[in-house]
């Protein structure tokens, strides 16, 4: 079987098969090749970024539905502290212990005559309504991978990680420009398939227009 | 290869990401310029235009943006709003209970009688106490912190 027939004219091979044969390349070829190469490793080296963005951007995008960095357990309780018990020294180990809380107090606050905080280890804040004996137990944990990818979705981390986020807006660049270069013929850029293009580039200035 | 990259996924999300420490914000805070909140807020007048430091626990935090946070004064009640532009410095909801220093300068905002009704209204509710707006007779000013750098000292999980 003749492996040469079955690579037709506008399939990318038939570019290989020619510079086989052909040792004297055209010099548009050569950049073909080239920038097909380097579209090709560049794509790989941004898929890790490429993810961190997409989740993120999904993640922050939705800010107004839900948390994306926190998980946040809200659970009330009744309590029973009197007057006396209010002003008394114990107030804090007695309303944990009525909570059934084993906890380290950080820092309380007095927020009116009739609402206090507690602050307490493992994130945990106490909302206490002395007015209607009722505590809130406020429980705040953080969505580990989500939280990360958005700090550094949102350049939260530091000056040179600012660096390699543009380095990667470069790159992203360089893999937009370069597909028009990858491929020829019927399949190119300039061909009907420059259309995707010309649309990709309508959808945001439909979104800007109205 | 299975081992090496367990490694660089186990540092990378242990080092810089997750570390619990004194964490600054924009340039940090200016520990000389330290100034009660309570003194500030009995005078404001005084302050407007200048760069001061204040210190508080923080007892509240913009849950979604991180945007503000709110520190408690010396004297009882009271509290100063520290309140950045979405996006230049983000508070971690979880610091709650933790002392902040933020440095910066203390911006009026102005509110018409019907704005200064709603707001007081607002932070009734948020209270849940009750709220006459007949004890509203006229325009009012409130303050806070618009923050060039912050800086939060943790004193463990």
């Amino acid at each position: 079987m003749n492996h040469f027939e079955n690579i037709k004219e506008n399939d990318f091979r038939s570019e290989l098969l020619t510079e086989t044969s052909n040792p004297r390349k055209k010099p548009n070829g050569r950049i073909r090749k080239m920038v097909r190469s380097l579209h090709r490793d560049i794509g790989y080296f941004c898929i890790g970024m490429t993810i961190v963005f997409a989740v993120s951007g999904l993640a922050v995008n939705h800010i107004d539905d839900w948390n994306p960095n926190y998980e946040v357990t809200r659970q009330s309780k009744a309590i029973s502290i009197s007057s006396e018990l209010k002003q008394s020294e114990q107030l804090n180990s007695i309303l944990l212990e009525q909570l059934g809380l084993d906890l380290k107090v950080r820092a309380e606050f007095w927020e009116s005559e009739n609402r206090f905080k507690l602050f307490a280890e493992a994130d945990i804040t106490v909302e206490v309504d002395f007015k209607n004996q009722i505590a809130v137990i406020e429980s705040i944990s953080q969505r580990p991978i989500l939280s990360a990818f958005n700090r550094l979705h949102l350049n939260e981390v530091n000056r040179a990680w600012v660096i390699f986020s543009d380095l990667f807006a470069i790159l992203l660049l360089f893999l937009a420009f370069s597909s028009f270069f990858m491929l020829k013929g019927k399949n190119g850029v300039f061909s009907l398939k420059g259309l995707w293009v010309v649309a990709g580039v309508i959808v945001p200035a439909v979104f800007i227009a109205i | 290869m299975k081992k090496f990259l367990g490694f660089i996924l186990l540092t990378f999300f242990s080092t810089s990401i997750w570390a619990v420490e004194n964490r600054s914000f924009g340039e940090g805070a200016k520990m000389d310029k330290l100034i009660a909140i309570s003194k500030v807020l009995a005078s404001p007048q005084k302050y407007l235009g200048k760069e001061i430091t204040v210190v508080g626990t923080i007892v509240s935090v913009c849950s979604k943006r991180g945007c503000w946070m709110k520190l408690a004064s010396d004297k009882k009640f009271q509290t100063l709003r520290i309140k950045v532009r979405d996006g230049d410095m983000v508070f971690p909801f979880n610091a709650k209970g933790q002392t902040a220093y933020a440095t910066g300068q203390l911006k009026p905002i102005e509110l018409t009688k019907e704005k200064a009704i709603a707001y007081l209204a607002h932070l009734a509710e948020e209270a849940k106490e009750e709220f006459d707006p007949t004890s509203v007779t006229g325009a009012m000013t409130i303050y806070q912190l618009s923050p060039t750098g912050v800086t939060i000292k943790y004193s463990g999980s």
